[in-house]
């Protein structure tokens, strides 16, 4: 207990045991909720994940942002999206040009750093991208990233979605 | 007899001094609250098709189960077929409602029993449909639930068994980006 004394000589008294209480039921919630995942990540501002029951954990970072207006490969805008689309002067053949440019160089950077000796464990991994993106946008643009990414050898996606809680 | 007096022990008051508590406190709920991750995220994989010049993995002649979804706005359809006589096929309608994704989870358990071997599904969907609502039919499709069973292949590896028990059916093809 803590104890002041006044200008009159009275002595006044705080309990402090409640706070400890409250600190205590404070620390014990949070390091139960501490996360244990792989990596930990801070989902971007401007992107709302989707709920999902999956139990497969994030394990590495996301490569491609798709957030409300814009796309970001490995934290660099690339590309603007206006009413749910990329603007024409991006559009390839159904993909989107400057995706592909910037995996194409993401994808030959990884082939230097492994150089021959790569393991099929090695090739899944380099064929495998992770995409954080907005619920609210349409399979159309999905596709669009999709495309741009195969065309830059990336066949496997990790698609980030927020893990239900149970 | 000698009267013995009891003594009476002295009580003095004593206080704990709980101020290095608190501020151990302090300092770890400050660390806590800042690292704290409070969405947790996790993933759904999925593949592409892709051109190859590898061999086929199934010979032609084998006869073997085809499992096909596919998305509308507001339609989805499962189908599962034979690739040979007799075809068995089975086909089911579902609503993009949370009730009929439940029901649609639980068909794709029973095409999963009808084809143990098969573990990929070839997964189609309009444009126009949210990813929102494709991540809730990849749920339904790919995640085993508590209660649900494990289809482990024959002579699974460790790597295998994991794989199959979290996931109904592993592989997912998103068939239409291709189209």
């Amino acid at each position: 207990m803590a104890s002041v004394s006044s200008d009159s000589g009275e002595t006044l008294s705080l309990n402090l045991m409640p706070m400890l209480d409250i600190f205590s039921i404070l620390i014990v919630f949070l390091l139960m909720s501490y996360s244990t995942d792989p990596v930990s990540y801070d989902v971007n501002g401007g992107v709302e994940l989707p709920e999902s029951t999956t139990l497969s954990s994030l394990d590495e970072l996301p490569a491609i942002k798709v957030t409300k207006t814009e796309i970001l490969v490995n934290d660099r805008k690339v590309a603007n999206i206006i009413g749910g689309d990329v603007e024409d002067k991006d559009k390839a053949q159904g993909a989107i040009q400057p995706v592909y440019d910037e995996l194409k160089k993401l994808a030959d950077a990884n082939k230097r750093v492994l150089g021959g000796r790569v393991s099929e464990i090695d090739k899944v991994k380099m064929s495998t991208v992770t995409m954080e993106m907005d619920k609210n946008h349409r399979f159309k643009l999905m596709k669009r990233i999709m495309l741009s990414a195969q065309q830059a050898d990336f066949i496997a996606f990790k698609l980030m979605v927020a893990k239900q809680s149970s | 007899m000698s009267k013995k007096k009891k003594r009476k022990p002295k009580y003095r008051d004593i206080e704990l001094n709980v101020m290095p508590f608190i501020d151990v406190f302090s300092l770890l709920n400050t660390f806590l609250l800042m690292s704290a991750v409070f969405l947790s995220v996790g993933v759904l994989e999925v593949q592409i098709p892709f051109l190859t010049s590898a061999p086929p993995e199934k010979k032609e002649d084998e006869r073997s189960f085809d499992v096909k979804v596919d998305m509308e706005k507001d339609k989805i359809q499962v189908t599962g077929v034979w690739s040979k006589p007799p075809l068995n096929e089975q086909k089911r309608d579902f609503k993009v409602t949370k009730e009929d994704i439940a029901a649609m989870h639980k068909f794709m358990i029973e095409l999963r029993r009808t084809a143990p071997d098969t573990d990929k599904v070839s997964f189609f969907t309009e444009d126009d449909v949210l990813w929102k609502d494709i991540s809730n039919v990849l749920d339904a499709i790919k995640v085993r639930g508590p209660a649900d069973p494990v289809f482990a292949p024959k002579g699974a590896t460790d790597v295998q068994k994991a794989i199959a028990a979290e996931s109904i059916y592993p592989k997912v093809v998103m068939s239409s980006v291709m189209l």
